[in-house]
Parts: C-alpha cells; structure tokens; sequence
C-alpha cells in the first residue's frame, strides 16, 4: 500500500439513527479530517455498493466503518487483501447504552461517546499499517514426536494420515509404553461391557509399517532449540550425557555472579543455549507424550504399602495379572484419606476408577470364587463406560462400597481391611489375600523439564506447579497447548487418562502441531490469535537491554543475543504484544497495534475542561473476553455510564503505562483496566497478560502519587465473559469513586 | 463395632434365581428410600438392603424387620433409575428368608422351587388317595345318598356317632398338616424374632411382656391394620393390588368362621341331633356366606393373578415361582371348593367327586407349604409388624434415657 485513502462511512441502522444526531457525527469526522458518508444499512448490498464504488472510483484503500462491533459483520466489511478496514463502534458501545431525553431529543452525553468513537476510529485508520507476514526461509514440515507408547504412536499415525512426517524418540528399547504392560484393556465398542485383548501390538506393526514414520527407540532429547517451523533437535542415546544436553535457565543475577565466580556454573560443559547443533535434526514442530510413571504410595503408612507384603499398587497387580493367576480375594483401595478427607489418591482420576473394575474382573476371571472389594470415595467412569462399570457390577464376586479405609491389617495368614463409613452403614472388616492401591499417573513433566527446550527461559515449561505438574497451560480453553508454542502435549503427560482418551488426545495434538507449521508457512499466529499476520517489530536502536520484554514474554519467545539485545522468535510468538506493554523505551510496535496508536486514540479523546459533570474515564478492555462481554451488555440493552470511553487491547499485557500517562495529561479523571481472571486458575488468554498489567498497574499507582495524583483514579477489574450483566454496575462504581475524588487537577493544561 | 464381612455369594445366586436377578443393578443413589414409606433418616430401606444383597449378607437380610414389614408396593421399582427393581428383590429376599427360616429343611426347600412342582403336588395327592383307599370310602355313592349327605360321606361311613368316619379321616390328614405347619411357623418365626433383635441391639429388653400384654399391645394392633389394609392404601404404583388382596383377606376369614361353624354344627352338635349331618341349606345365612366368600376368593385372586400378569408383561415384574404358586394354589382351593359344590347341587357324582379329591389335596397343599411359601407372609409379615411395635415400646426404649 503505497499512499492511504481514507473512506470513512457511518451506520444509521440498527437503533443508530433513532438515538444519536447523525449530522453532527458526520462533522466530527470531518474535523479529524475525513469526510464521511451514512447509509442506513452499511452491512447490505447498498450499503456495501457504497464502499466498494469508492475503493474502484476514488482508489479508497482505508475504510473507516462507524457501525457495529468489529467482534460483528467482519466478512461483510472485509473488502480484500489490499484494503484496512478499521470499525468504530458506536453500536453496542455508544447506540445501544441508552436512549434519548425524556423530551424526546439526543441525550447530549450519550452523543459524545458516539463522536469520541468516531474520533478514536479516525485516528486509528491513520495510524495504522498495512501488515507484513513474517516468513522463515525455509520451513520444516516434520514433527518430532517425544514419547513412543500409545499417545506418542497414534500422533506420529495421525500425522502421517494428514501426509506429515514424524519422528518417534523413545527412551524404551521398544515401542509400546505403558501399554504393554497391560493384560487387557478397557472395552471400546458397544455394549461396552467386555475387557478387550490388548491391541498395542496392532499400534506398533502400523508405526513400523507406515514409510512416513522414523523410530528412534533407546534415544531421548537431549535440546531442542529454534522456533516452530525451525526447530533444531539434538538426539542422544537414552540415559547419556553431552555437551548439546539443554541448559538450566540463568539468571541475570545469577550470570552476574557466575561471572565473578562466587556460584558454579551449572551449566559448564554445555553449549550455549543460542547455539545450534549443526548435527541435530528439524523439525516444525514437537509432540510431547513422554507419558507418565506411577505414583510412590508409601507415605500412607495406614495402609502398610512397602510394610506388607501383599500390599501392592494397582500398576504392579497388572504386572502380577499379566504374568499369571492372581489370588481369590483381593481389595483395592481407591482413597487413602482414612477418616480426614475423601480425596483419592495423588494424580488418581477416573482411570484409577476404571483400573480397579477391569482388575477385579481379573480376580474373577482366575478364581471361581473369587471375590473382589471396592472401597471407594469417588468412581469415576465417564461417557460409554458407565456401560462397563454397570457390567462389572453385576458381577455377583464384585462387591463394591464407599468408604474410608482406616487401616491394613496382617492378621492370620492374610490381610484385613478395615473400613468406616461405608454404604452399609457400619464400619466393615474385610478379610483378604492382597491388598490394590490405586496409585495415580504422574506426568514425566513433575520429575524434569522433559522438554529441555534451550531457551532464555529455561528448559522446563514454566508454572506447572498450577497444574500438578501436568504438562497443560489451560485444560479447558487451550487443549494440548503448552506455553511453549509449537509443542503440543498429550496423553498422560497431560491428564491421568484411557488409552482411548490417549488416542483422542493424541489425535488432537497431532492436528494441533500440524496447524502450528501451516501458521508459520503463512507468517501467521497460532491460537488464540490464530490468523494474525502481524508480529512484533523491535526498534533495537534504542533498545537499552533491560530485558523486561525477554523475562515477561508468558510464551519465551524471546532470546538474547550475545549482548543482551532480545532476540525475537516470531513464529514462536503469540501476540499478545505482553513485550510491548512491558518495553519502558516503547520500541515494540505491531504494524495494526502501537503504542502511538492507542496513545492518539486516547489523546483524541475529548475532555471538556470546565465541565464538572463531564467528567471522561478511560477504559482498556482486554479483546479477548471483556470486550465481548461489553458488547454482549449492549446487545442486553443495559445502560452503561456515559462518562466512559473504551479502547479495546490485545491483552492487559500488552498496556503500556504510558497511555494511562496520556489519559492523565490529556485531562481524563480516571483509568480502568478490564482484563481476564488471573492467578492459579486464570482465564487470560496469554497466561500471564492481566496478571503482569495488575503488577504495572500497582507501580504506576506510585508514580501517580508522586505526582500529586490520586493512585485510586486507576484501577484493575477482572471480568469473565459471562459477567456481561455485572459490567455496567462494575463501571458505575467505579465511576462513583472517581465523582467523589473530584476532576482530575490538571484538567486543562 | 465393625462387622466381619463374609459375603455368600451361593446366596447372591438363590437371590437372583427367585426373582432378584436385577439386584446387582443397585448403584445406590437412594431414590428407593426416598419414595419407600418404610424408610426413615437413620434407616435408609431399602437402599441399605440393596447393598446388604450385594455383597451377599443374609444373616442382616434374613433377620431384617423392614424386609417383612415391605408389601411390595412397587414404588421403588417404578422409580428406579437403574432397573434394579428392588420391590423384587425385596420379594426374593423374603423367598429366601421362609426358606432359610423353614422347618424341616427338606420341605422347605421343596417348596422353593418349581422344579419340584410334581413332587409338591403328588405328595399330598398320594397322601389323601391312599387315606381314601383305606377308608374303604373310595366308591361313587348312589344320587339319592349323594344328594342327601353330599360330600359328608368321602370317606364312607360307621355307626360310631361321636365321630363321623368322615370327620376322623379328614382330621387324620389336616391335623397333622396344620400341626407341622403351625410348628413350623412357630419356629420359623421366633428364629426371625430372635435374628430381628439381634440386629436391632435389643437382646436384653427392659421388661419382658407377658404373652396376653404381647398380643394385647404388639400383636393384635398388628392384625387390626392388616385387616384394614392401612398400608395397601397408601400405594401408588400397586393401588390395584388392594381391589385383589383386600376380598381376599375378608374371604379367607369368613371361610375360617364358615368351617369352624359347620365343624361345631355338624361334628359336635350333630352328635346330639344327627340332623345338623349334610349339606346345609342353601338360604341358611352361613351357607350365603360360605358361597360369597367363595366367589369372594376366586375374584380376589384373579384380579391379584391379572394384576401381575399385566405387570409382567410389562416387565415391571419378574415371573417367579415364588409369587404364582401361592396364586395358583389359593385358585386351586377356590375352584375346586365351588366346582364341588355345583357338581354336588346338579347332582353329578362322579365328577364331584373327583372335584371334591382334588380340593382335599389343594387344600392340604395350602396347609401344607404353608411356612415356606409366599404364603408364609401371612405369619412372618403379622410377627414383624408386632416387631416394629415392639421395638419402639417402653420395653425395649426407655423412655427416660432419651
């Protein structure tokens, strides 16, 4: 796009052209300098026709369209590759927050939101760029498959089904996992009520047959370093040391003492985290289904694992079931609480559940008498195997009960289990020949960054701890994602689960990684910004290496190179533009997303300076749910102060402080900023955006005190996408607290 | 005080082959407790009875109050969720329960199974035949004779006037039946008794009632209600079962009075005015009784007999053994009884007869089977509801310790 033309058309549709003075919004756009057009259904093929003939007549590239949300019509105003569209909403956020006067006229306020809309929406187009894809050179297509059991095998299948090659690194001497220890597996078909054959073996004759696959079994990773589409994986032997093994993270205070050799360098021997292995392999992208071990069960001492002998956990039955006979009469205990809490074991969910119904059919499979015990707090068998759980049931030597499991006893020659609170309505004491404990799944994720990733930010996914240590990054919102983009977690590494939950899993992960090189290919964003052709450019002149930018990125895209200047990985990157909020030289810009932008839209703004009524709050609104959510309030038609105008953002992590310094300046009474729910269960879209911007905010508090501000006329709110009812009266308050803390002093300056 | 669980799972297998084959399909949700009237917030039935069938428990089952106070309303079954039908296998357990508390055990297991069902009925067939060949009264009498004593000379006749040749034969086959039965339901019934407080912690009671205090509080309160149907009428599900049980009941106690009468008309007073021998007639008011009672019965069971066709074949009832045998038999002893009576008033001797032999072997059968067949209900249900009185008493709560 050489030169911009500007084209700016206005909405009257859709309750616009009943409650605001259309005229006079027109004029607005003609002060900020663009002549704009109305037409009474935009969105239509008239209103369409309008636009269009510009863009053929007049060479219209830039369109300024004041209408409804731009969450709304965004095919109808999308008018190619060649053109910006930029859309003020005076819809949801100005039209729809009320009505006229009671005389009938123009509520003077409510006009005002719809002009300074107008206004931000014409600074908008002028300020923003046409974006560029960033493109790798050349790009990789293979993915690296970490884990060669079931989940590993069936992403590796899955991949090479959607014609993608993949590479298997097992640390076994063969493939199969877990899974081939198992005597046999939960039933996969209607009626659900048979354990089936185990069918591994099938998995792995497809792997060694399939061309598109490579094993490499008795191997690991020892780093993979580069970026999504580039990624560069060094293989060792299982169990070896080399000096390409991934570094520990290092930090600055750290390198610092290092330096002056007061701390060892846990790193001395390996290669730098920057450097690339000129042997090692490329990959697009990386599944990880290093799977899981079973859990330690020896800190219940009341139940006497590691004590007595026949006291085992429900991996080491199988093992016993799969060798031979297993005895008459076994219990399998399912909790450990005893009487202080009804919790299952760690890293227990349903699996755990269904585990000991297929191992009590195996009790009963190899005895005539046998009979098997169930004690339980929680049982778990979700969708189609409540039909197996039903057909265990039935089973007249399957006793099932809650219960809390007080103690394991050795009495005679056998064991007695001792339970309270039980469904029969006493406490019970049963005699056994071997006790099952039902220990969980732990991720490999818990015991080492499995990943080794040579990053800036370490080899380890970060935070786990939020997780248990479950290789997830939000189980709902973002599945199989990690905060590693271009590494795609599933099966037990990622949930205690099924092997058919591990397929489906995996099966997801493998599209998910397939996506994640296609994105690259396009110089695209993956998920959630999935499309975005923008990227964050760096003017590293002025770039004083304080390294904010490289510590606060949630994803770690973000290197240093020899003298600190961060080193940005593009196709790593999410966008979320958390850099550019946290860049104090305001370098970092994307090329639709900067800071002049949002600063001239705040500064656009108009603030009447000897209104005390008129009092204008700025507001932040986080893209991602809060905004919706906004727009949801007015399609409810609630009322909304008019005192307030919002900007949406990328992510609160993406807040500059300097636009709250530019709403301060330029008069404004207060700023609020709206982002997701953070902390263990955070709903922010970037991990960590509402959480760092919270943190900003508490410092800019400061400077504004020691301005002779009040610190309380800027404020953080956390919204979920479902509050959309609460979002007026959560403004309204804080509207309130600014009224009582008076205009802004500086008004006027 | 914790409980040492052994479970049977032999008695897991009777349970499910006498009509408790869904019993494994409980998950417990308590639904059954929740729509049972028996159920109350320490006692969850028959949730918990669910599970004690499970896992096999009989001794709690068998010696379980609820389990014989239960009348199968159906409420649980109709509601639950899972098809457990625990109505039937409330009915299975009690199968087991007259089973277990039978006496003696060969009987009682006899009569538990319709394997047997040629055995059941042929033994009494064979009794009474035998005793009829060596009565010498097994000959076709004449229609004048016939019309003039009617049955009353079944087993012939002598001159020995304090007893009537036909009075000694027919007592020398029920007495003893109704003997063994009565002895066996005595027994069968203080085991449970004996189980019941066991269970309920109730081993030492305060005070011991006397018998007349334990009829007057405990046992006749229990018989009242259950001629009034009290708890029949608080059905849903089974509202129709009062239209069957009800005539039923009420006939089967005429029918108790009926014989009483005509034993003491015909065999004590008739040994004075030999007249009172034969037939009475019809328009005599216990004759009217006698023979509405009778359609009293046949309609009362086969409106029971429909109810649970219907139900079964709308698979909301299992068919058992257990529950037709009694319908069958009380059918058997209802039409035999009438079909008798009308051959005997048309006056057609050699069907009559043969009517009348079987009605003798269908009424020792009922006699008979008594204690160990659904029947039973009529001695357990009457000392469990005594029980549930009992139990809530001043002899066995004090009433100052709460």
């Amino acid at each position: 796009m050489d030169k911009k033309v500007y084209g700016a058309y206005l909405c009257t549709g859709c309750g616009i052209g009943d409650v605001l003075d259309i005229d006079a919004l027109k004029s607005t756009a003609s002060s900020a300098g663009m002549a704009m057009q109305d037409h009474s259904c935009l969105c239509g093929a008239e209103g369409r026709a309008l636009i269009e003939k510009d863009i053929a007549e007049k060479g219209v590239n830039t369109i300024v369209v004041c209408a409804c949300s731009p969450r709304v019509m965004q095919n109808e105003f999308n008018f190619g590759e060649d053109t910006i569209t930029v859309r003020g909403n005076i819809r949801e956020q100005a039209a729809w927050i009320g009505g006229k006067t009671e005389n009938g006229e123009v509520d003077e306020f409510q006009q005002e939101v719809a002009q300074d809309y107008v206004r931000m929406a014409v600074v908008r187009a002028q300020k923003t760029q046409q974006p560029v894809p960033y493109k790798l050179e050349t790009i990789n297509k293979k993915i690296l498959v970490l884990g060669g059991g079931i989940a590993g095998m069936t992403a590796a299948l899955e991949a090479s089904k959607a014609g993608y090659e993949a590479t298997i690194v097992e640390k076994e001497g063969v493939l199969g996992g877990k899974a081939n220890g198992w005597r046999k597996q939960f039933p996969t078909s209607y009626p659900y009520a048979a354990l089936e054959e185990n069918s591994i073996a099938k998995l792995i004759t497809a792997v060694q047959s399939d061309a598109r696959i490579t094993v490499k079994t008795s191997s690991e990773v020892a780093r993979i370093s580069g970026a999504p589409g580039d990624f560069t994986a060094t293989i060792k032997a299982a169990g070896s040391k080399t000096e390409w093994d991934a570094p520990a993270k290092v930090t600055v205070d750290e390198q610092e003492k290092i330096d002056k050799g007061e701390l060892p360098d846990p790193n001395a021997g390996l290669k730098k985290y920057t450097e690339k292995n000129p042997d090692g392999e490329t990959f697009g992208s990386v599944v990880l289904a290093t799977g899981w071990r079973p859990a330690d069960v020896s800190e219940y001492e009341h139940l006497g694992y590691g004590k007595i002998k026949n006291v085992v956990t429900n991996a080491e039955f199988e093992k016993l079931a799969k060798d031979g006979k297993v005895p008459a009469k076994v219990a399998f205990i399912q909790s450990p609480g005893g009487k202080e809490h009804d919790k299952d074991f760690p890293y227990c969910n349903s699996v755990t559940s269904m585990v000991a119904l297929k191992q009590a059919k195996y009790v009963r499979e190899d005895n005539a008498d046998g009979q098997a015990y169930i004690i339980y707090q929680h049982m778990r068998t979700p969708g189609n195997m409540e039909m197996f759980y039903k057909g265990v049931q039935q089973d007249d030597g399957i006793f099932l009960t809650k219960g809390s499991v007080t103690g394991v006893e050795e009495q005679g020659g056998g064991l007695v289990v001792h339970a309270d609170d039980t469904l029969l309505g006493e406490s019970l004491d049963l005699q056994v020949d071997m006790v099952v404990l039902a220990a969980g799944m732990v991720p490999t994720t818990v015991d080492a960054p499995t990943i080794n990733l040579a990053y800036r930010q370490g080899p380890a996914f970060l935070d786990l701890d939020i997780f248990d240590g479950y290789a997830d990054s939000h189980f709902i919102c973002f599945p199989y994602e990690t905060r590693r983009t271009g590494v795609y977690a599933c099966g037990g590494v990622r949930k205690a689960e099924t092997m058919e939950e591990t397929m489906d899993d995996a099966t997801g992960a493998a599209l998910k990684a397939i996506q994640c090189i296609e994105s690259a290919n396009r110089g695209v964003a993956v998920h959630p910004r999935a499309g975005d052709q923008t990227y964050p450019d760096f003017f590293f002149q002025r770039c004083t290496q304080c390294k904010r930018c490289t510590e606060e990125c949630p994803f770690g895209a973000l290197d240093d190179d020899a003298k600190g200047t961060p080193l940005p990985n593009p196709t790593r990157c999410r966008r979320c533009g958390t850099c550019m909020g946290a860049c104090p030289e305001r370098i970092i810009n994307f090329a639709d997303y900067s800071i002049d932008m949002i600063g001239s839209m705040v500064k656009s703004v108009e603030v009447p300076s000897d209104d005390e009524d008129k009092l204008r709050i700025i507001v932040f609104v986080c893209e991602n749910d809060a905004y919706p959510a906004l727009d949801m309030s007015g399609m409810h038609r609630n009322n909304l102060n008019k005192l307030v105008r919002f900007i949406p953002v990328r992510c609160l992590g993406s807040m500059n402080m300097v636009w709250i310094k530019d709403a301060m300046s330029s008069g404004m009474d207060g700023a609020l900023l709206m982002g997701c729910k953070w902390g263990d269960d955070y709903q922010c879209h970037f991990v960590k955006g509402s959480e760092i911007a919270n943190r900003r905010m508490e410092n800019i508090g400061e400077t504004l005190g020691t301005l002779g501000l009040e610190p309380e006329r800027c404020s953080v709110r956390q919204v979920a996408i479902s509050d959309y009812d609460k979002i007026p009266q959560m403004i309204e308050e804080f509207v309130q607290e600014i009224i009582e803390l008076g205009p802004n002093p500086f008004k006027g300056f | 005080m914790s409980m040492n669980v052994q479970p049977d799972l032999e008695f897991i297998k009777d349970m499910k082959s006498a009509g408790g084959d869904t019993l494994k399909k409980c998950f417990q949700c308590a639904t059954c407790s929740v729509v049972c009237p028996l159920s109350t917030d320490g006692n969850p039935f028959p949730r918990r009875e669910m599970v004690f069938a499970q896992w096999g428990l009989k001794e709690k089952l068998v010696g379980d109050p609820n389990v014989m106070l239960c009348h199968q309303c159906g409420d649980c079954t109709t509601y639950c969720p899972r098809g457990a039908k625990p109505g039937d296998v409330l009915g299975a357990i009690r199968a087991y329960a007259y089973k277990h508390f039978g006496w003696p055990k060969g009987l009682a297991n006899l009569a538990s199974s319709g394997k047997n069902l040629p055995l059941l009925i042929g033994m009494p067939a064979v009794i009474i035949l035998v005793v009829w060949i060596i009565s010498g009264g097994l000959h076709f009498p004449s229609a004048e004779d016939f019309g003039r004593y009617g049955y009353g000379h079944f087993f012939g006749h002598w001159d020995f006037n304090l007893l009537a040749k036909n009075v000694f034969f027919i007592d020398l086959i029920i007495l003893p039946t109704v003997a063994l039965s009565l002895y066996a339901a005595y027994r069968g019934v203080s085991n449970m008794w004996r189980l019941m407080a066991e269970n309920a912690g109730v081993g030492q009671p305060l005070y011991r009632p006397s018998a007349s205090q334990f009829i007057k509080e405990f046992l006749w309160p229990s018989v009242v209600e259950i001629v009034q149907h009290t708890r029949f009428k608080k059905c849903t599900t089974n509202a129709d079962r009062l239209k069957g049980h009800l005539p039923l009941l009420l006939s089967f106690l005429a029918l108790f009075f009926v014989t009483a009468y005509s034993a003491f008309t015909q065999d004590v007073i008739g040994i004075f005015i030999p007249e009172m021998h034969g037939p009475m007639s019809m328009w005599n008011p216990v004759k009217i009784l006698a023979n509405v009672a009778a359609i009293a019965l046949i309609v009362g069971v086969g409106i029971l007999w429909g109810n649970r066709a219907r139900k079964e074949a709308e698979g909301k009832a299992t068919p058992t053994f257990y529950d037709w045998f009694l319908i069958w038999m009380i059918m058997g002893v209802g039409v035999t009884g009438l079909a008798a009576e009308l051959f005997r008033l048309i006056g057609v001797v050699s069907v009559g007869y043969i009517i009348y032999y079987l009605h003798l072997v269908s009424v020792m059968m009922l006699f008979l089977y008594m204690p160990y067949t659904k029947f039973a209900h009529m001695v357990y249900r009457t000392f469990a509801m005594a029980f549930e009185r009992y139990r809530e008493s001043a002899y066995v709560k004090s009433p100052l310790a709460e």
